[in-house]
């Protein structure tokens, strides 16, 4: 027989029917079924084949911790691997397909690995795959060999390949109170913190809120417990300090009650809304937590429990009671504690056969007693399960009589009908966010279980999680977590309360066949014992070695009978076999939650005023860090290097004009703004008059040169600083700490106002007049406006700044105007060169032209080279102390054979890479000996030439001789010519005019 | 004088947008300041700086950490130790309040340029502001008036709260379009109207 | 891990910037005592437990804060304005 939905009962609505597709077969289920319930309900029952040893799989528990029935969801192009089917909530259209299995699931070529599983027993791929290589396939070459084999034929899900369309969302959330788990200890603490007034989240993994008292068969203060966990589900609904989160898994415990957790949002929807995230990351931080986590049932570990219409006790009872599932007609039960028998008495009140109840202990209590007479069947105590029969689903047992504290099987087995056995070896609490939070669990005698420690962050548990099976504990303990003053009067009464006894301390029936602990991935009870014969005995060796508790399950089921096997085997107690910590995230979490919005755009674009000026003009925009720079205005038929040699040469023909907007701006203001620059930089500022600006350079503590710009005084005790446009965060960051920190004596503010100021740099033969053409209020001539100096005037109604320095060598000015006039004035600029030739240039050209002149950026300033390296000795004044004057007269800074900054020219006409090693002797097939490495390159139309800036070891010495380019990744080699950096003009005769 | 332009030109997109089933979750603006300045204290100074604002905006700020006021068209609000931001809808402050306040109070630097003025405003604007900023903006932690510094990834925010309903944020001129952006996108779930 | 900001109040730490171990001190600006400046860029305490150390609140108030943070948990036990600490240790070395 196998598995059909009752005529009556659950927690589905039968009016409501949904179609959705499960290896390409059309199924139907009703509104509120997971595929899991819906698949059994259409006989299902086989649903994946197994990690290794592609063995066939069913479903085995009911929610998350469910190992076995793991599916694939296809939308169009898209796959998503590896979801529990006991988590998805079935929609019309919903297609999944089985895993791990080929060509079909249910025949399998795959299941020959069956055959020869000691083959792929633990520690097969250490033992096969790694060491030394000897011949030609052994070792790692031979892994190399089978790996894509092996990964075919092991394994989870396959991901897709498609971009993922989904969206995803972040959201940051504060309470008071957060309770995880709305099971009735979570409902109910929940309920009792929203009284006090405090803003409350409950947070509950399943769709629907009421965990256990949506399938079990008590009642609360005389209504079914489901009623019950309904009503104040919707109590809480009703306040405003409450936010409710179903479908909501807390997955990770930080430090300082911050937790994370991932909302579902519309995996269950057929018809997503506009804006609607699939999944919404929320960081909540929390004032208190309280832990309603709940428990995890374990199963029994004996030969076969892994066939299909093997399951949890508790699973049955869920599926018959919420989901109106009958997971088969003759069942039997296989326990070591008292739970089970509540299951088997609902399957039985729902309609099932109850053929035998196979208890391992000698003796049950008066409630497990009752039931068993109830429910009919044999009642074997002191029996064990030692094998199912059947193929791909159960058909009959065999159990023989077992003695629970030597643990040892006496007598014959015998088989009993059965097409589908539930078991139960107790229940483990769900302390993995305690553990998370730094509780080391503390194992518990008496209930077999790891139990939570005490608290290290502030939170509270309450119920089951507390290893406090029984409801109207965990309602009571729940009450008082939230902060009710408990009453014993005014807690609801628990009729047919579930029976709730301690199991006995058994967790493995030995017996020959494969006993499986972890079902996920494959790994075997014997596996267990090999590792402890191969020295692999702490938990941590034993996890590594057969990778038990692994997986997306993270052996939520494995763990306690992995570790009691190896306990049993060392002959040790489980406490001091050790358990293992637990680490986020508790469930798998999709990588789009966490990337959230920054999904697609990774990084927010910066834009300068002009930017739309530029996209207009046909610019090709690039990405300097997060901003957007034109790269080259391309005219239709030119490549990059016809672009910038055309925009270089015009600048030094007619005029040039680049947006330097991005360049790092920051206003220096008070008292002792010039003390602080003459301390920051390495040369004098206090000495600047207003209306002037110099160049300055800063190195770092160490002495290494840091960024260089132009300093302009604007009042005696108002500068605007301009940094390198990557480093205007940085020299920020410099300045406040050092204002902060080493020198809070100093009256001075500093503010970024990169974003204040739009700017414009103009260049060339032609650019005085062009700026006397449109700038009105100021004269621009060399009177008015020396090299260095700064006028304020207007262009076209705004007010503009101008200071006449270079970067190109050429008669240049910076023209600064408010942001928000940044287009205005570019405009009125472009409009009044138009009769000289002026034209926009981008980064290319920029670049060109200071390397012609032997300018130093960032490419030089690399966060090695020194003052004197980038031959800027010059600037470092010897008359006061900077940040850096004491560090650089080390022996290692001023070594003659330190790097210097040298003029490279490409004597075979071709063009340099950035980043090629020099060498004196060129060896291709051996590259060797590198004395330095290209910088900076370009062709430089003043020159002629493919040119660059090199660093190379003693290069002033150099000047006059040749070297190679050695540049092995890219395939360029050839003979250069080592110069000094000043190539173009070197007197600076253009840029005085 | 010369008109300051808006960032947003080229995405910007009047009318209502995303999902409308549930009404309008937000209203989404530019406010456009005439003037956005900063002013710091010297240590020790903050009371008279408080008093030169008074004194010049008739806002009278409460000293605590964020405090700040808002009217039609002027507000002012701490956002670090002895620094505050003072917003006018007409221009010109900057000049104003250099007039106004000594060099021995602190220094004043106008920021009209550099920073872009957005409101958000309606029942889902905290849910909105909350997928963005790691701060508690429920109304009892984060009252009306009241300012705080943050940032999302690398864009800085100055936020404050203008109404039990409404925040005016102050963004970097540069990520302004960018923000906006991300802003519109998380905004269509509740439905939103560009105003 | 949460830093509480004097100004800001409590902030996740991805607002904040590591900026050093706070127990350094900088050598007198003309100073030439190689040894001292060697020892102020180069030497770190490397503390095993509450560590002195310096954080700006880069993505707040930009302020330096003084921390002590225990290395090994992650608890902070003082945060306090850098600035009011350094001023406050000079004003006492100075009496």
């Amino acid at each position: 027989m196998s598995p059909r939905r009752t005529s009556a009962g659950g927690r589905i609505d039968r009016t409501r029917s949904i179609r959705f597709t499960f290896d390409g077969v059309s199924y139907s289920g009703h509104a509120g079924d997971t595929l899991a319930s819906a698949l059994l309900a259409n006989g299902v029952s086989l649903f994946g084949r197994s990690f290794k040893y592609h063995r066939p799989r069913g479903v085995l528990a009911a929610g998350i911790d469910e190992p076995n029935a793991l599916v694939t969801i296809v939308k169009g192009e898209e796959r998503e691997p590896n979801i529990p089917a006991t988590m998805l909530e079935i929609y019309d259209g919903l297609a999944t397909v089985s895993q791990n299995r080929f060509p079909s699931l249910a025949f399998d070529v795959g299941a020959i690995n069956a055959l020869g599983g000691r083959a792929l027993a633990a520690g097969f791929y250490y033992k096969t795959f790694m060491g030394p290589v000897i011949g030609p396939l052994k070792g790692t070459r031979f892994w190399m060999f089978c790996e894509h084999f092996i990964r075919r034929a092991a394994g989870l899900g396959r991901a897709g390949t498609a971009f993922d369309t989904s969206r995803y969302e972040r959201m940051n959330a504060f309470c008071d109170v957060l309770v995880v788990g709305a099971g009735p200890a979570g409902l109910s603490a929940a309920k009792a913190a929203a009284q006090t007034g405090a803003r409350v989240m409950l947070a509950d993994l399943d769709a629907v809120m009421g965990g256990s008292a949506n399938w079990s068969s008590e009642t609360i203060d005389g209504t079914p417990a489901a009623s019950w966990a309904a009503e104040t589900v919707a109590s809480l609904a009703a306040c405003d300090n409450v936010r409710l989160l179903p479908r909501t898994t807390v997955w990770g415990y930080y430090d300082d009650n911050t937790l994370g957790a991932l909302e579902r949002v519309t995996d269950h929807k057929a018809a997503i809304r506009k804006g609607e995230p699939r999944h919404r990351h929320w960081a909540i931080r929390a004032g208190k937590v309280i832990l309603a986590t709940g428990a995890f049932e374990r199963p029994l570990v004996f030969p076969d429990n892994d066939r299909p219409g093997v399951l949890l006790a508790s699973a049955a009872q869920r599926y018959v009671n919420e989901f109106g599932v009958l997971p088969g007609e003759k069942i039997a039960v296989f326990t070591n504690c008292d739970s089970a028998y509540g299951a088997a008495e609902a399957l039985h009140a729902a309609g099932a056969r109850i053929m035998a109840i196979v208890d391992v202990r000698t003796s049950a209590s008066e409630d497990a007693r009752r039931i068993a007479a109830s429910v009919g069947g044999e009642h074997l105590l002191g029996h064990a399960v030692v094998e199912t029969e059947g193929g791909k689903t159960v058909t009959g047992i065999k159990v023989q009589p077992f003695d629970p504290v030597a643990k040892r099987l006496s007598g014959h087995a015998r088989h009993l009908d059965a097409d589908c056995l539930i078991v139960s070896g107790g229940w483990s609490p769900v302390v993995h966010l305690a553990s998370q939070a730094g509780a080391i669990p503390k194992w518990d005698e008496t209930l077999q279980a790891f139990l939570p420690a005490e608290p290290s962050q502030p939170w509270v548990g309450a119920g089951a999680f507390n290893g406090h099976y029984d409801t109207a504990t965990a309602i009571a303990e729940g009450a008082a977590a939230g902060g009710a003053t408990t009453d014993e009067d005014s807690l609801p009464a628990i009729g047919n309360a579930a029976p709730a006894s301690p199991p006995a301390a058994v967790f493995e029936i030995r017996a020959s066949g494969k006993s499986f602990v972890d079902y996920q991935h494959d790994v075997t009870a014997e596996d267990v014992r090999l590792a402890h014969r191969e020295g692999f005995i702490s938990v941590e060796h034993l996890k590594r070695y057969t990778t038990l508790g692994m997986a997306t399950d993270q052996g939520k089921t494995s763990n306690v009978p992995g570790l009691a096997i190896m306990a049993d085997a060392t002959g040790r107690t489980i406490p001091e076999t050790g358990t293992t910590r637990f680490r986020p995230p508790f469930t798998p979490v999709s990588i789009g939650s966490l990337a959230a919005e920054r999904f697609g755009e990774i990084r927010p674009e910066r834009l300068t005023p002009m930017h739309d000026w530029h996209v207009a003009q046909g610019a090709t925009m690039f990405a300097a860090g997060l901003w957007y720079r034109p790269q080259i205005y391309g005219k239709p038929g030119e490549n990059i290097e016809q672009a910038y040699v055309r925009e270089a040469r015009a600048t030094r023909t007619d005029a040039g004009i680049v947006d330097v907007s991005t360049l790092g701006k920051i206003a220096v203001q008070g008292p002792d703004a010039a003390e602080l620059l003459d301390r920051v930089y390495t040369n004098l500022f206090s000495t600047l008059p207003v209306n002037k600006a110099r160049y300055g350079l800063m190195l770092r503590e160490e002495g290494i040169a840091f960024d260089d710009g132009t300093t302009w005084r604007l009042g005696e005790n108002d500068f605007l600083m301009t940094t390198t446009t990557a480093n205007a965060g940085k020299v920020m960051q410099h300045l406040e700490y050092y204002l902060d920190v080493v020198w809070p004596e100093l009256k001075v503010q500093v503010t970024s106002v990169s974003d204040q100021w739009a700017g414009a740099a103009i260049g060339g033969p032609k650019a005085r007049q062009i700026l006397a053409a449109c700038v009105t209020g100021t004269a621009v001539d060399d009177d008015a406006l020396p090299f260095m100096g700064i006028v304020h005037g207007e262009i076209a109604g705004a007010p503009v700044m101008i200071c006449r320095l270079s970067f190109s060598g050429e008669m240049a000015f910076e023209v600064y105007c408010g942001a928000g006039h940044g287009l205005h004035v570019w405009e009125a600029l472009i409009e009044a060169g138009k009769p000289f030739g002026l034209v926009p240039y981008g980064l290319e050209a920029l670049g060109t032209l200071r390397i012609e002149k032997g300018h130093v950026t960032g490419a030089e300033i690399d966060g090695r080279t020194t003052a004197r390296d980038l031959h800027l000795s010059w600037m470092l004044s010897k008359k006061k102390p900077y940040i850096g004057s004491q560090m650089i007269e080390r022996e290692g800074l001023v070594s003659p054979n330190r790097i210097q900054l040298v003029g490279v020219v490409s004597l075979d006409n071709r063009p340099l890479n950035g980043g090629s090693h020099i060498v004196e002797r060129l060896d291709v097939q051996n590259p060797h000996d590198s004395i330095g490495h290209v910088s900076s390159v370009c062709y430089a139309p003043a020159l002629g030439k493919y040119i660059g800036l090199a660093l190379v070891k003693g290069g002033k010495a150099r000047h006059g001789t040749r070297a190679f380019v050695s540049d092995p990744l890219r395939n360029r080699f050839g003979p250069i010519e080592i110069v000094s950096h000043h190539f173009f003009d070197p007197e600076g005769k253009r840029m005085h005019g | 004088m010369v008109e300051m332009l808006s960032p947003l030109a080229p995405v910007w997109r009047p009318g209502p947008h995303g999902d409308l089933s549930a009404g309008i979750g937000v209203v989404m603006s530019e406010t456009q300041p005439g003037s956005i300045v900063q002013l710091a204290a010297w240590p020790g100074e903050t009371a008279g700086m408080l008093a030169a604002i008074d004194g010049h905006t008739g806002l009278s700020l409460p000293d605590i950490p964020g405090g700040g006021v808002s009217t039609e068209t002027k507000a002012a609000f701490g956002f670090a130790p002895g620094k505050f931001l003072v917003v006018d809808e007409a221009e010109g402050l900057a000049e104003s309040l250099s007039e106004a306040i000594p060099a021995s109070l602190g220094t004043v630097t106008d920021l009209s340029h550099g920073r872009t003025a957005l409101r958000l405003a309606g029942p889902k604007a905290e849910w909105v502001l909350a997928k963005f900023f790691a701060v508690d903006f429920s109304l009892p932690v984060f009252p009306v008036g009241k300012a705080v510094s943050t940032g999302h990834h690398d864009i800085f925010a100055l936020i404050q709260r203008t109404a039990p309903d409404a925040f005016d944020l102050y963004i970097y001129r540069s990520y302004a379009r960018a923000f906006w952006t991300a802003l519109g996108h998380a905004c269509e779930e509740v439905g939103y109207e560009v105003r | 891990m949460l830093i509480t900001c004097p100004y800001c109040g409590p902030r996740d730490v991805s607002e904040y910037s590591y900026q050093g171990d706070a127990n350094r001190r900088r050598p007198d600006p003309a100073s030439t005592d190689q040894a001292a400046w060697n020892a102020y860029v180069y030497d770190r305490v490397n503390t095993a437990g509450d560590h002195k150390e310096y954080w700006q609140h880069s993505a707040g108030c930009r302020v330096h804060l003084a921390v002590t943070r225990n290395t090994l948990t992650h608890k902070i036990s003082s945060v306090a304005i850098a600035r009011d600490v350094v001023v406050a240790e000079r004003k006492e070395a100075a009496q």
